[in-house]
C-alpha cells in the first residue's frame, strides 16, 4: 500500500463515519465545517494541519497576554527597576511594539524558521527545543511501548475470565491512580538504589530509559488495558467468536488474531489522549529521574512567561498531534478491513 | 619565603576551621583522622546538585544555589575570611580613599583567562563598564550596585580605580565578588546565556553542558593564583568534575547512598539523620548569610497597617517551637534582620520578643479586634482579622509550605496563604495590595538590608513591608557612609530594633542553610569562608576506593 495515496481517501472516509470522527481534534472539525467547497482531500489535510498550527500559535499567544504578570516586570524580577532599564529590556525583546505587530512579526519570523531567543535562558529557541525534543520523544516512545505491551498483555490474558478479570481490574485501578512521581521514586528505590540494576538518572543509553519509561507507561497502560479488556470481553461474546472456535481455532489464537482487532478500535481512538497524557506525564518523570527533555523547559517557560519558548513548544506539540492523527487514521485502515473495502468500492 | 607564606596559610586554615566549628555544626570528626594522609591528584568527582543554572553567565545568574559550580570557572578580586575580612586574590591589594568614594585595586601579575587573554586592568575595567549597560545588567543584581559607579579608570595596567557618585560602603563587597570574564567574552553572541567561550580565570574550565542532565568542568593546568585561605596552591587535584542535576531531594540521597554520585548538596531533614548515622558518609551544614526567611508585613495595606496587629503576630507566635518541630532540630531559628553569622548582626534582638500570648491578646484587644468568631479568629465589626500572605510557588522549598501552615495554626489572625505563579506574584508585589510576603535573601554586608528597608521607589526592590519611615533611610545612610564595622553594626542594630521589635515590619522565622553529604573517600570538602555556601572542589581530592 502506498501511504500518500491512502491519506486522501481516508480524509473522505472519516467524515462519512460519525463514530470515528467523534474523538477528533475539535479545531479540525470546525475547520472542516468552514470549508465551503470540497477540494482534493490531500490538500485538505495539509490545510487543516496548517490551520491547527496557526490556531495553536495564536491561542497560545493570546493566552500568554491574558495571563497575569507584565513581561518586562517579570524579566526585571525583584531587582532595581528604572525607566532606563525597562526601556532597554523592551527594546531588546521587541516589546516596545504594539501587540498586533509583535504577533505579526512573530508569525513572519516563524515562517522563516526563526523561533527567537528565550527571555530567561537567552538561548536560541529552535536549538533549545530541538535539543530537548529527542530525549522526550525517546521517553514517551518507550513509555508507549510499555503501555501497549502491558495493556494488551493484561487484557488478552484476563478478558472474559471471571477472577482474572477482577484481579487485573484491581491492578489497573491501583496503577491508574498511583501518582507517577511516587511510582518513579519506588522504582528507583528498588531497582536503582537497592538492586543497582539501572542508573539513577540522566539520558545515558537504554538502561537509563527503562525505569522512567515504566513509571510513565504503567499508569497509561492501566487505563488502556481497561478499555481493551472491555472490548475483548464483548468481542468474545459475539457469535463470530463461537464460529471461529468451531473451526477448531485455539482460545489464544482467537483472542490475539480475531477478538483483539475488534477491541483495538476504541483503544486506538484513545491514542491522542494517550500521547497528551504521556507528554504531560513526562514533566514529572523527567524531574524525578533528572532527565533532559521538554517537560521542565515547558514548566519553567510557562511560570516565567517565556513567550518564545512557550510558542515554540505549542507549535511542536500541535505538529506532533497532526502527525499522530494521520498515523491513527492509517491504523484504523489496517485494523478494520471494512474501511479498506469501502475504499475499493468507491 | 614561599615556605613561611605557606605556613601562615596553614595556620589560617586551622583558625578558620575552629571558627567554623564554633558557629557552624560541622560533623567532620571521623573525617579528621583520614585527612592526615597527603592529598593525591587525579580522578573524577560526580556531584549531585539540586538546581540547574538559568544562565551560565556568573554576572547575571543570581541563583545562589548554582554559585558552587560557576565558581569553578570564574573568580573575583578578593576572597573573604570567616570573620568577613578580605583576602587578596586576583587583586593583591585594595584601598578605599578617605572620602569613601574611590576604590583602588592592585591586580595580581601572571594571571591568565582560560581563553589565553591576559588578566589586566583593562580586562577588569571592561567588566565594570559593561555592567552599566542596562540591556546587559537590567533584571540582575548588578544593576543596583553598578548604579553607584561614576567612573572607572586604569592608571596603569595593574591598577583599577573605581569612583562612586557618593560614599557607599557595601560597594566593596560587590566589587570584591563580581565574577570576572575575559574581555573577548563581551563580544560573543552567547554572552548573556554564558557557557563555552565565556572564559574566566578559575581552577576548572567549562567543558560540556548537557541541558537538563549535567555540566562538566576539567582542570585548568595553568592555575596558580588561589587565594591564601584555600587548602593548597597550584592546580586543582581533580581532573574532572561532573555536576548532575537531580532536582528531587530523595533521589539525590539515593544516588549518593548507592554510590552513583560521590557528593550531594541539599539534604532534607529526614535524610540528614540517615546519612549522619552511616559511617561511609560525611555530612556538613552551614548557615547562609543574608536575610533569614521572614514574614514581611505590609504597612500600607489591610489590617497590618496597624502596628498593634503586626506586633501581636510577632509577640504571639512561638517561632522557636514551630521550627524545632517541623525541621526536627535541623534548622536554626532566626531573630533579626540578618543571619547570625554576619559580622553586622546585633545579637541583642535575641529573646527580645515572642511566645507571649498574653501580650498578643492585649495588643489585639487594644486595636479593636476584641471579639472572636466560631473558628477562634479575632474579629472586629463582624469582620475576620485576615492577613493575605503571598508566597511565590517558585520559592517554596525546604518545607516552607509546612512552616506557613504551622504559623497559621498558631496565629490569632487568619493567615490566608496564597501560592501564586511568578506573574501573579510580580503583579501583586508591584501593586502593594497584599498583607504579607515571606522570603529570604543571601547577599551579606548590608546589601540585603538595603534591599529590604530602602524605600520602594529608591532601591528597595525587596521592601515587602513598604515602610516609608524616614528613620530607616537615615540608619541605612549612616551605615553605608563608613567602612568601620563597629559603626555600621551600631546603625544596623538600631534599625533592627526599630524594624523588628518596635514596628514588627517582619517576623523572622529561620535561617536558610546549605548541606553537603559525601562518601568518606571524598576529602577536602569545604564551605566558602564567610558566605558559607558550598565551595568549588578546588581543594577536593579522592582517596583510593
Amino acid at each position: 500500500m502506498n501511504p500518500p495515496r491512502i491519506l486522501p481517501e481516508l480524509a473522505a472516509e472519516r467524515t462519512s463515519h460519525p463514530a470515528l470522527a467523534a474523538p477528533k481534534h475539535g479545531l479540525r472539525r470546525v475547520a472542516r465545517g468552514l470549508r465551503a467547497l470540497p477540494r482534493s482531500p490531500g490538500l485538505t489535510r495539509i490545510a487543516t494541519g496548517l490551520l491547527v498550527l496557526w490556531a495553536a500559535v495564536s491561542l497560545s499567544f493570546a493566552a500568554i497576554q491574558l495571563a497575569p504578570g507584565d513581561i518586562v516586570s517579570l524579566l526585571i524580577g525583584e531587582q532595581v527597576s528604572t525607566p532606563a532599564i525597562e526601556a532597554a529590556i523592551r527594546r531588546e525583546w521587541g516589546l516596545d511594539e504594539p501587540l498586533y505587530l509583535q504577533y505579526l512579526h512573530y508569525l513572519w519570523r516563524v515562517l522563516h524558521g526563526n523561533f527567537g531567543r528565550s527571555y530567561i535562558l537567552n538561548t536560541d529557541v529552535a536549538a533549545l527545543v530541538s535539543s530537548q525534543l529527542w530525549p522526550t520523544l525517546k521517553l514517551t516512545g518507550c513509555a508507549l511501548v510499555v503501555t501497549i505491551v502491558f495493556a494488551v498483555g493484561l487484557a488478552v490474558l484476563t478478558a472474559g475470565r471471571r477472577w482474572g478479570g477482577r484481579l487485573a481490574s484491581g491492578i489497573e485501578l491501583v496503577l491508574a491512580s498511583t501518582p507517577s512521581f511516587w511510582l518513579g521514586i519506588v522504582l528507583l528505590f528498588i531497582f536503582s538504589f537497592t538492586l543497582r540494576l539501572f542508573p539513577v538518572a540522566g539520558d545515558r543509553g537504554f538502561a537509563s530509559l527503562v525505569l522512567p519509561a515504566v513509571s510513565l507507561g504503567l499508569a497509561q497502560g492501566a487505563v488502556v488495558g481497561q478499555v481493551l479488556r472491555h472490548g475483548l470481553t464483548r468481542a468474545l461474546d459475539e457469535p463470530f467468536a463461537l464460529t471461529v472456535r468451531s473451526w477448531g481455532v485455539s482460545g489464544s489464537a482467537l483472542r490475539f488474531r480475531h477478538a483483539l482487532r475488534h477491541a483495538a478500535l476504541p483503544a486506538v481512538t484513545l491514542a491522542g489522549w494517550l500521547f497528551g497524557g504521556l507528554l504531560s506525564g513526562a514533566v514529572i518523570t523527567e524531574q524525578v529521574f533528572g532527565r533532559p527533555g521538554l517537560g521542565k523547559i515547558t514548566v519553567d517557560a510557562v511560570l516565567a512567561k517565556d513567550m518564545p519558548v512557550i510558542l515554540a513548544i505549542a507549535i511542536f506539540s500541535a505538529l506532533i498531534y497532526v502527525v499522530l492523527s494521520t498515523v491513527v487514521d492509517l491504523l484504523y485502515l489496517l485494523i478494520d478491513p471494512r474501511l479498506r473495502e469501502r475504499r475499493t468500492r468507491h | 619565603m614561599n615556605l613561611s607564606w605557606r605556613a601562615s596559610g596553614f595556620n589560617h586554615r586551622v583558625s578558620l576551621r575552629q571558627a567554623a566549628l564554633a558557629v557552624v555544626f560541622a560533623f567532620a570528626a571521623q573525617h579528621a583522622l583520614s585527612a592526615q594522609s597527603a592529598p593525591v591528584a587525579g580522578g573524577t568527582l560526580n556531584w549531585g546538585v539540586e538546581t540547574e543554572p538559568r544562565t551560565l553567565n556568573p554576572q547575571l545568574n543570581g541563583q545562589d544555589k548554582v554559585e558552587l559550580l560557576l565558581r569553578n570557572a570564574y573568580e573575583n578580586l578578593l576572597a573573604r575570611n570567616a570573620d568577613g575580612s578580605f583576602v587578596p586574590w586576583l587583586a593583591t591589594a585594595y584601598k578605599v580613599s578617605a572620602d569613601g568614594k574611590t576604590y583602588t585595586f592592585t591586580l595580581r601579575e601572571g594571571v591568565k583567562f582560560s581563553d589565553g587573554a591576559t588578566f589586566d586592568a583593562a580586562a577588569v575595567a571592561r567588566n565594570f563598564l559593561n555592567a552599566r549597560e542596562p540591556a546587559y545588567s537590567g533584571g540582575s543584581s548588578l544593576a543596583t550596585l553598578i548604579s553607584h559607579v561614576a567612573a572607572v579608570t586604569t592608571p596603569d595596567s595593574r591598577t583599577v580605580e573605581i569612583t562612586l557618585k557618593e560614599p557607599y560602603s557595601p560597594f566593596l563587597t560587590f566589587a570584591a565578588r563580581l565574577p570576572l570574564l575575559s574581555p573577548a567574552s563581551f563580544d560573543r553572541p552567547n554572552l548573556k546565556a554564558g557557557g563555552i567561550g565565556i572564559a574566566g580565570t578559575g581552577p576548572f574550565i567549562l567543558h560540556k553542558y548537557d541541558k537538563g542532565q549535567e555540566i562538566e568542568f576539567v582542570k585548568n593546568p595553568d592555575y596558580r593564583w588561589a587565594p591564601a585561605n584555600t587548602g593548597h596552591q597550584g592546580a586543582a587535584y581533580l581532573d574532572r568534575v561532573v555536576y548532575r542535576f537531580l532536582p528531587e531531594s530523595s533521589v539525590r540521597t539515593g544516588a549518593l547512598l548507592s554510590g552513583q554520585v560521590d557528593v550531594i548538596e541539599g539534604v532534607s531533614g529526614n535524610d540528614a539523620g540517615l546519612i549522619r548515622k552511616n559511617p561511609d558518609f560525611s555530612y556538613r551544614q552551614a548557615l547562609n548569610t543574608g536575610t533569614p526567611y521572614s514574614l514581611f508585613l505590609n504597612v500600607t495595606y489591610g489590617p497590618t497597617q496597624d502596628p498593634k496587629v503586626r506586633r501581636a503576630l510577632l509577640e504571639g507566635l512561638d517561632v522557636g517551637g514551630i521550627i524545632q518541630s517541623i525541621y526536627r532540630g535541623q534548622r536554626t531559628r532566626a531573630w533579626g534582620i540578618v543571619s547570625p553569622i554576619d559580622p553586622l548582626y546585633d545579637r541583642r534582638i535575641e529573646q527580645a520578643y515572642g511566645n507571649n500570648p498574653t501580650l498578643a491578646n492585649s495588643l489585639l484587644d487594644g486595636a479593636g479586634w476584641s471579639t472572636r468568631d466560631s473558628a477562634g479568629f479575632r474579629t472586629r465589626h463582624a469582620q475576620r482579622l485576615t492577613i493575605d500572605v503571598i508566597q511565590a510557588q517558585a520559592t517554596v522549598r525546604d518545607q516552607r509550605d509546612v512552616l506557613l501552615q504551622a504559623l497559621q495554626a498558631q496565629a490569632r489572625q487568619r493567615l490566608k496563604i496564597n501560592y501564586v505563579d511568578d506573574g501573579t506574584y510580580t503583579d501583586v508585589r508591584k501593586s502593594g495590595k497584599f498583607g504579607a510576603i515571606a522570603n529570604s535573601n543571601t547577599p551579606p554586608d548590608g546589601i540585603d538590608i538595603e534591599g529590604h528597608y530602602l524605600p520602594v521607589d529608591r532601591g528597595g526592590a525587596l521592601n515587602y513591608s513598604r515602610s516609608p519611615a524616614p528613620e530607616l533611610s537615615r540608619w541605612l545612610q549612616a551605615a553605608a557612609g563608613t567602612q568601620n564595622t563597629a559603626e555600621r553594626k551600631k546603625a544596623y542594630g538600631e534599625l533592627q530594633q526599630f524594624a523588628i521589635k518596635e514596628q514588627a515590619l517582619a517576623v523572622p522565622l529561620y535561617e536558610p542553610e546549605d548541606q553537603i553529604a559525601a562518601a568518606t573517600y571524598v576529602q577536602g570538602i569545604r564551605f566558602r569562608p564567610f558566605a558559607q555556601m558550598p565551595e568549588n572542589p578546588y581543594d577536593i581530592w579522592l582517596t583510593r576506593h
